[in-house]
């Protein structure tokens, strides 16, 4: 007989739970998809910042200064790898050698960096590279260089490009052209041997870059591990990157939050002056039905499952709709769809049952109604 | 017979009104009182009292040896769902249940439902074919025979009618006293409130009420004081 009457009380005040299921449904719809946009935002705003490059740096020393192939400002290449290899973390997207030295290249001195030329895509994935990044052909050595170099040069693809280093020169082929957006413009890249044979610096590279993926904490921390590995070089976040990453993460969760619990408040509100306009409606009932025995506590359950079924249906709902509402967000603000977390299906529901059940509040007062002076009509 | 409801100079008072201004009478198991008087005379007080739905200020009101100004919340509650059956003038049935869903309103907070039972005490009231009609589907006679199948459900000790036939026309009005006829030779104890004197007629017993107090007490009456 409960749920017979909790069907009919349902079906017999459609009209006025018409408004504070709307309300239930736009607010679980609004909160659910914001919930799910918070889950996901880290991943994506990881991603996104990925973007930007490496955002871990591994230096020689506290005191090295990076400015060319002085002996001092090296490190073993063969150790730095060997314990980024054994810390083993998936996080690492990309971790790339660079041995810095200042040639000539047609009597116009250039800063030529010995790097890894296939893992510089992994590393910046934003550099747009006209041509390609590497060669095929065994019978060149292939070189990538800046836009302002190429420019300044007159350089086109496959052209040749002659650089001297201390009485050493090479023929080079140049494959691609790449516009990083920055210091790196005016930069010429080989693959890291090509510069140790020239400097004479063999398996000596000047830094390692690297890009992890992870919260600000979780990038300290992997750091924190790799110079405890290397005491004798410097490791250190990129702070402007990880940094920016935290504190955009941070302004964005508070802002979500201060959302959900504002519509939260928002949807209880609605729903508290429909239940109140209820409970006016059906004091004739709950008198009737104390007349007849029934407890307030069996009387008030009865209105209360009322409300908790109408709050799970708002929550079941919105939670529908805003996740669809998420996907759309997600491919407006970051170009791709958020990926769907279903654990918020549960908690949205739970939190409008709750909304519901705290805007139901009036609906505790019916068991102070007295019957008599309901049935004296005043 | 056995007294079944016993009154000792019961009072109630509302702020400066007094409704109830010490009123003493007993009524045997099995009886059939009309209670009579003016408008704000003090009858619907005294039947809400009877029937737990109001507390008196001062007296006694002793149900089936349960005195009702004694009970607190809870204990009223137990006591009408299992002592009382109420008919009231307005019928006051929950407009979205069906006349079915009405009667096993009363079984669901006395105990459990048995639609069987509730479709049995409808056929017995003679609305077999409208068990499934809402109220407002229902003629205002049809209306108060429901609420008698509702009163009976839950086999009170004491049914309470506040003029049950008050808003009826004159046909259903005798269909309805027909069926507190049959109440009454079944045994049932029947405490109404009418204006009617041809109904009054019709009871064991008539006690007349004037300002709170008992007016008319037939000196044949001897239950009554």
């Amino acid at each position: 007989m409960f749920w017979r009457l909790l069907w009919k009380l349902l079906r017999g005040s459609s009209g006025r739970l018409v408004v504070a299921i709307l309300a239930l449904v736009s607010g679980a719809m609004v909160i659910s998809a914001l919930l799910n946009l918070e889950f996901d935002i880290e991943r994506k705003l990881t991603q996104e910042f990925r973007m930007l490059g490496a955002n871990l740096v591994i230096s020689p020393g506290h005191d090295a200064q990076i400015t060319g192939a002085a002996p001092s400002a090296l490190m073993n290449e063969s150790d730095a790898f060997a314990t980024i290899q054994n810390l083993r973390d998936p996080a690492v997207e990309a971790a790339v050698p660079f041995l810095y030295i200042v040639e000539r290249a047609e009597d116009t001195p250039v800063v030529v960096a010995g790097t890894k030329l296939e893992d510089l895509p992994k590393l910046e994935p934003s550099w747009r590279i006209e041509g390609q990044w590497t060669s095929s052909r065994d019978d060149q050595i292939p070189c990538v260089v800046g836009r302002n170099v190429a420019q300044q040069l007159h350089l086109a693809l496959n052209s040749p490009l002659h650089l001297s280093y201390v009485g050493k020169t090479a023929q080079l082929t140049l494959v691609g052209i790449v516009d990083a957006g920055g210091a790196e413009d005016n930069q010429v890249f080989l693959q890291l041997p090509e510069v140790q044979s020239f400097a004479g610096l063999p398996g000596q590279i000047g830094l390692v870059q690297l890009s992890v993926r992870g919260t600000a904490k979780s990038i300290s921390d992997y750091a924190a591990r790799l110079a405890t590995a290397l005491p004798a070089n410097e490791v250190r976040p990129i702070r402007q990157v990880t940094e920016a990453e935290g504190d955009l993460l941070n302004r964005i969760r508070l802002l979500i939050v201060s959302m959900v619990l504002l519509i939260l408040v928002l949807t209880a509100l609605c729903v508290l002056a429909t239940m109140a306009a209820l409970a006016m409606e059906r004091r004739q009932d709950v008198g009737l039905m104390k007349a007849l025995g029934g407890s307030i506590a069996r009387i008030v359950a009865l209105f209360m499952a009322e409300v908790g079924v109408l709050g799970a249906t708002g929550g079941f709902v919105g939670a529908i709709l805003g996740i669809e509402l998420s996907r759309w967000m997600g491919q407006r603000v970051f170009g791709t769809a958020i990926s769907v977390r279903w654990e918020i299906f549960p908690l949205t529901i739970a939190l409008m049952a709750a909304v519901a059940l705290a805007g139901a509040l009036p609906l505790r007062l019916l068991g102070k109604v007295k019957p008599a002076v309901i049935f004296r009509g005043e | 017979m056995a007294t079944l409801v016993q009154v000792e100079d019961l009072r109630k008072e509302f702020g400066n009104v007094r409704a109830l201004a010490g009123v003493s009478f007993r009524v045997e198991a099995g009886e059939w009182i009309a209670i009579m008087g003016p408008s704000g005379s003090g009858k619907t007080t005294l039947i809400n009292i009877l029937g737990g739905l109001d507390t008196p200020t001062s007296g006694q009101a002793i149900v089936d040896t349960v005195d009702v100004g004694r009970l607190d919340e809870s204990g009223l509650t137990r006591f009408r769902a299992q002592k009382i059956g109420f008919i009231f003038q307005q019928f006051h049935l929950v407009p979205y249940l069906t006349a079915l869903e009405n009667v096993m309103l009363a079984q669901y907070f006395h105990s459990t439902t048995d639609e069987k039972e509730a479709r049995e005490a409808l056929e017995r009231v003679g609305l077999g074919d409208r068990i499934e009609h809402l109220p407002g589907k229902l003629s205002g006679g049809e209306q108060q025979r429901v609420a008698v199948a509702r009163a009976l459900i839950n086999h009170p000790k004491l049914i309470l009618a506040d003029e049950p036939t008050g808003n009826l026309d004159e046909a259903n009005e005798e269909t309805v006293i027909q069926l507190f006829r049959d109440l009454h030779r079944e045994g049932h104890t029947i405490l109404m409130v009418t204006h009617a004197s041809s109904i009054g007629s019709l009871a064991d017993r008539r006690i007349v009420f004037a300002h709170g107090r008992l007016v008319q007490i037939p000196a044949s009456l001897k239950s009554v004081t």
